[in-house]
């Protein structure tokens, strides 16, 4: 039992314990257990800390069902690393944000917060493909009653959307899941990769497309790309504040890790195949978000489509098959996780103080809270990628990697995040300069202590991220080398001679496979 | 030939003998000793007596093939056989009749048709069923099927003031005698074709005839279309809406999971066993009605508003499901079958048992409405039967995904990826109705009913079925184990 | 010769009787009109020394169900309905259909070679157990299960019925 597995089950038992014990003690107990996990969770820097080590630590690999094999195997490494930690930072704070918002069925309403926190993690740690779909699916269950019981007016519609895409998706990825068992004989991933790189089991050109499709669409969905992204700004602005954080910061991270994770080391030949046009759609989701984002009157809708745009970016960074891009969409999943769940508790507590969403009604908000105006700012610039903040760190990176594949996904990606600067500021301007309108004034009262220690620590990150890049970045760096590498390997058996199929006896189906490349 | 009723005659039968026995028991005692309505309850507990005797022979039965590590024990000539798969499926029955026996009592107390023939009847069925799982002779088989399904045509319509459940019964019964006269007319030609009822003779002789014989596929058809309709699989589920709506809802929930899964094991014993050589014929019949049970089971569920009707479609679309592992027709699809149909039992009987803690004097609760806010009312049971419709839905961790995972990988190994991906999709369709009643359950605002008052029968219940849709998805090692035993062979 | 003889006049009465049975107004005349068809099917059983058959044709049909339509017939009045027109207006179509499925029979039945019927072969003389002894053996040893079972079936099938005709309380 490694600390990985603690904090894995801590959540799950921190569920357990929330519904058996009586609901006045929700909140704290809440508070207190997401605090723990949190502080537990630190205790997995240890072996990553400015090492950039593509070494996995934290391995537990059990039989959990004989045959078919399932195993529970879970690992860390830097990629996972980060977005567990963020899940694990996020999840006390949203009990925060919810303190004094969720009055009705508390008892449920955290439970289910920390059931989500439990999926979360599970899905950045799972390292046996059908463990990762349970995890996967475990986590639209909470989410589909934290926007359904507790969300806004049109809540029922949202959620019952936000479910049925995902579900969608996810059905075609365990077909494909389950293909892959047939054909390698394991669902452990390690040995699917290693499998991979031996040349032990090949996956032909016409059985890559359909697989990468059918995971790249279910991790597209979550992401979401562009033209799967119409769920989100219903889910989004429906969804209690604590719901449009979870889901911003953490859920649309695992569709991108998914693809980074999966989709480019199993299937690199198809990825590389499909590039041009996942880069096309992610452009366009970049440029069209924040089109759509510059003329929305409602303010969680404007942050929900800058998500569309800033989710683009990670996409096209991670398919321009360059460390630098690459390296910037894994940051900028991290980064957009703390600006974009910044952005929603920022509107949410707006929210609270004044019941409306609607842009219109406020004006003049820096008059009377200057101290939530000034974190406001911080988080816009930071959204809009001003250097020395976090968000500047990612984009550059992926501009980067993009400008090495073509000057002109670089310029028309740079085109979005001028657009951002747009609508970020223009929404900064309506809302928080000029009079402070009726409602406003008597309204509006400035961050309270609550919110502000929810909000801080987030506001330090965006600096510390903006500042101390390499802390962070080592261990993404190495990790996402070796993916790369791996999605070579893939590429170079189509680019030489497939070897012929008749040197060995049919590859990987047999258990024996597995067998002999284990003992390697 | 020449020993008339052998030991081993007795042993394979003696599971069947008990269940008649306590249900022609309870018949008698229900009428001479215990007449006064207010006893009847006590016929509950000796319906249990009688299914815990079916249950020790069963499992001696079971200790008596791994102790002789034999495969088989056949009996009456090739009439009976006792292996892995039989007491498999007879576990089932044994869990269905012992859940519906429990949960029954106070449903029929508010319908106020609390008779002592309901307990005689409920083991009489499975008796029924015992051969269904158990027969290799057709004569025996169809014999089963219709003391299995006479005795539901009495179950459907014992609501005797309802006039819901005498038009189901109706209806039922048309059907049903319908769709017997098919399956005698397949039975009977593969009699002619072959010159003899028992299965082992009958698969010897097939498989030396062309796969293209006319009447060997005129056989194949009508055998299918009988059978297809006991299982409630489309285009023959045109009684399933009617008699499930219409049926008192634990005997809704027994027809849908037992008497299901006994035709199941007809199914698969026939055409996985008998009928194997000739899968050219039969495969491409029985996946368009899997098909069409998808699709028709999904979609019309999407507008039902009535609970048991919804249920009905679903169960359709498992029937569906399930008929899939026939098609892979290979080990893990054998599994998946039996898996399927365990978990089955425990995650439909359970959302039953819900409507029927439900039920009130003057309320059916059997409308999606009147779920309405059941969170408010009655946490436990709106917390339960979300557990049920996940599982149902086939979302991890609960038992229904391991057996939708099965029936998956059993289609992609054996490289029906169409038939895959159709019913991949077909599941995120099934959550969209599984979800209007969580939805109703958890989002709507509260109906009017009463809070749900379960008794002691429910509440056993409600464990037991709870703990095995979780166990089972969280665990599914040792049902795996035991499926995985009970292959056919 | 003489089984000649018998089977055509059984034929006839067969025959004639569904005749009669469908074209008598009278409720009652039908019913007896359909005795005799019966009785004229289980002669011909009996030509086929077929003797089980014929006795259960007896025993069953004439006997059981034949006297429960009596029965029902005299409970129910069916007087007015005597009186009414007794056919519909499709027998035209009818006829066409039953013509029909006859010829598309006679074709199937041709085609496959089964109208070109070996001549006759004398039935074997009798030998051995009969008929009935041959049934019964086969009832209780090959098939005893099954038997025993279909009396359960019987059984369940009274207890429905019974259940079904009792007056609600």
């Amino acid at each position: 039992m490694t600390l990985l597995d603690i904090v894995l089950f801590l959540p799950l038992v921190a569920f357990i314990v929330i519904l058996a014990l009586p609901k006045t003690l929700s909140r704290t107990l809440a508070l207190a257990t997401s605090m723990g996990i949190f502080i537990v969770s630190l205790g997995l820097l240890a072996p990553f800390l400015g090492k950039p080590t593509s070494a996995v630590s934290f391995e537990t690999n059990l039989i959990w069902i004989q045959s078919p094999a399932i195993r529970y195997h879970i690992s860390l490494d830097g990629l996972g690393l980060w977005l567990l930690l963020l899940s694990t930072m996020l999840t006390p704070l949203c009990v925060l944000i919810s303190w004094n918002y969720i009055t009705d069925r508390v008892k449920e309403y955290y439970a289910f917060l920390l059931l989500l926190e439990f999926g979360v993690i599970g899905v950045f740690v799972s390292m046996d493909l059908f463990l990762f779909y349970v995890f996967w699916e475990v986590t639209l269950v909470p989410m589909y009653f934290l926007i359904g019981i507790w969300g806004h007016d049109r809540r029922i519609y949202a959620t019952v959307k936000f479910f049925l895409y995902t579900m969608a998706g996810s059905v075609l990825m365990l077909a494909a899941i389950l293909y892959l068992y047939s054909r390698a004989g394991t669902f452990d991933y390690p040995m699917i990769l290693q499998l991979l790189s031996s040349g032990r089991l090949q996956l032909t050109a016409a059985e890559q497309l359909p697989l990468f499709l059918a995971f790249f669409i279910a991790f597209a969905i979550k992401v979401p790309l562009f033209p799967l992204h119409t769920w989100l700004p219903d889910a989004h602005v429906e969804a209690p504040t604590a719901g449009s954080v979870m889901l911003a910061s953490v859920m649309l991270k695992m569709g991108t890790y998914g693809i980074v994770r999966f989709c480019l080391p199993m299937f690199g030949n198809a990825a590389h195949q499909c590039a041009p046009v996942i880069i096309a759609l992610a452009i366009i989701g970049i440029i069209y978000g924040a089109l759509v984002a510059l003329v929305q009157p409602n303010m969680k809708k404007l942050v929900a489509y800058s998500s569309v745009s800033h989710l683009g970016f990670v996409v096209l960074g991670i398919f321009t098959f360059t460390q630098q891009g690459m390296d910037g969409a894994v940051y900028q999943m991290l980064n957009h996780g703390i600006s974009t769940g910044a952005l929603f508790m920022l509107v949410g507590f707006l929210y609270e103080r004044n019941h409306s969403l609607e842009i219109k009604s406020y004006g003049g908000v820096a008059n009377v809270a200057p101290v939530l105006s000034v974190i406001f700012m911080v988080t816009t610039l930071a959204s809009i990628g001003l250097p020395v903040l976090n968000n500047f760190v990612g984009e550059f990176l992926v501009l980067q990697g993009a400008a090495i594949v073509s000057w002109k996904y670089a310029a028309l990606a740079g085109l979005g995040v001028i657009f951002s600067a747009c609508y970020m500021l223009w929404l900064y301007q309506r809302a928080f300069f000029g009079e402070a309108g009726e409602g406003v004034r008597h309204h509006i009262t400035d961050i309270n202590k609550r919110e502000l220690l929810a909000i801080a620590p987030l506001v330090i990150l965006m600096v510390w991220m903006g500042t101390g890049t390499s802390l962070f970045l080592k261990p993404i760096t190495a990790v996402n080398a070796q993916i790369l590498e791996q999605s070579k390997i893939n590429v170079e058996y189509q680019v030489k001679a497939p070897p012929a199929p008749s040197a060995e006896p049919a590859p990987a189906t047999t258990a024996a496979v597995v067998e002999v490349a284990r003992a390697r | 030939m020449n020993q008339f009723y052998t030991p081993t005659d007795h042993f394979s039968l003696l599971p069947a003998l008990l269940l008649a026995l306590f249900g022609c028991a309870i018949l008698m005692l229900d009428f001479f000793v215990l007449p006064h309505p207010r006893q009847k309850r006590w016929l509950i507990f000796f319906a249990l007596l009688g299914e815990f005797f079916a249950g020790l022979a069963l499992y001696r039965q079971y200790r008596f093939l791994e102790d002789q590590s034999i495969p088989a024990l056949r009996a009456f000539s090739d009439g009976l056989i006792i292996d892995g798969f039989s007491i498999f499926f007879n576990a089932i029955f044994v869990a269905a009749a012992v859940l519906v026996a429990i949960i029954s009592y106070r449903y029929l107390e508010v319908e106020g048709e609390h008779h002592g023939e309901f307990y005689g009847l409920i083991l009489l069925a499975q008796c029924g069923m015992y051969f269904l799982a158990s027969g290799t002779e057709l004569v025996t088989i169809f014999i089963g099927i219709e003391l299995m399904a006479v005795t539901f045509y009495i179950l459907v319509g014992f609501l005797r003031s309802d006039r819901r459940s005498n038009e189901a019964a109706m209806k039922y019964l048309l059907l049903g005698a319908f769709s017997s006269g098919f399956l005698a007319y397949g039975f009977s030609l593969l009699y002619a074709i072959t010159g003899s009822t028992r299965l082992p003779k009958i698969a010897a002789e097939l498989a030396q005839r062309p796969a293209t014989d006319p009447l060997l596929l005129l056989a194949i058809v009508t055998t299918l279309v009988g059978l297809l309709f006991k299982v409630g699989a489309a285009p023959f589920h045109m009684w399933a809406p009617d008699a499930y709506e219409g049926a008192p809802t634990p005997v809704t929930a027994y027809l849908s999971v037992a008497s299901k899964a006994a035709s199941v094991a007809v199914l698969v014993r026939l055409f996985l066993g008998t009928l194997a050589p000739h899968r050219i014929n039969w495969e491409p019949m029985l996946a368009v009605a899997v098909v069409l049970s998808l699709t028709i089971g999904n979609f019309s569920a999407l507008s039902q508003t009535n609970l048991k009707r919804l249920l009905a479609f679903s169960s359709i679309s498992h029937a569906g499901y399930i008929l899939l592992g026939l098609i892979a027709g290979n080990r893990t699809g054998l599994t998946g079958i039996c898996i399927y149909l365990f978990v089955y039992t425990f995650m439909n009987t359970g959302a039953f048992l819900v409507l029927i803690s439900l039920r009130q004097k003057g309320m059916t609760g059997d409308d999606i409405d009147d779920l309405n806010g059941l969170i408010h009312r009655s946490p436990g049971h709106a917390l339960l039967m979300a557990l049920f419709l996940l599982s149902l839905g086939g979302i991890p961790p609960t038992a229904g995904f391991i057996a939708k995972y099965y029936i998956f990988l059993s289609l992609v190994e054996t490289g029906h990826y169409a038939l895959a991906i159709t019913a991949a999709l077909f599941v995120a369709v099934s959550i969209y109705y599984y979800f209007r009643i969580v939805r109703a359950m958890f989002l709507n605002e509260a109906g009017q009913l009463l809070p749900a008052l379960p008794g002691w029968g429910a509440r056993v219940g409600f464990a037991v079925t709870a703990l095995a849709t979780l166990a089972i998805g969280l665990y599914p090692e040792p049902i795996i184990r035991f499926a995985g035993t009970s292959l056919l062979r | 010769m003489l089984d000649t003889i018998f089977f055509y006049v059984f034929a006839l009465l067969t025959i004639g009787g569904a005749i009669a049975t469908i074209t008598r107004r009278s409720a009652m005349h039908s019913a007896l009109s359909l005795i005799v068809s019966l009785l004229g099917v289980a002669g011909l059983y009996l030509l086929q020394k077929a003797e089980f058959l014929f006795a259960v044709q007896i025993v069953l049909y004439i006997g059981g169900i034949m006297v429960l339509f009596l029965f029902v017939i005299m409970l129910v009045n069916l007087d007015q309905a005597a009186k009414e027109r007794q056919f519909n207006r499709q027998w035209l179509l009818g006829l066409v259909a039953s013509v029909l499925v006859g010829a598309q029979m006679v074709w199937m039945l041709n085609s496959a070679g089964v109208l070109s019927l070996p001549a006759a072969v004398p039935a074997p003389a009798a030998t051995g157990p009969g008929n009935i002894e041959a049934l019964a053996d086969l009832l209780f040893r090959e098939y005893l299960l099954p038997f025993e079972v279909a009396s359960l079936l019987l059984l369940v099938a009274i207890v429905g019925s019974v259940m079904m005709a009792k007056k609600t309380s």
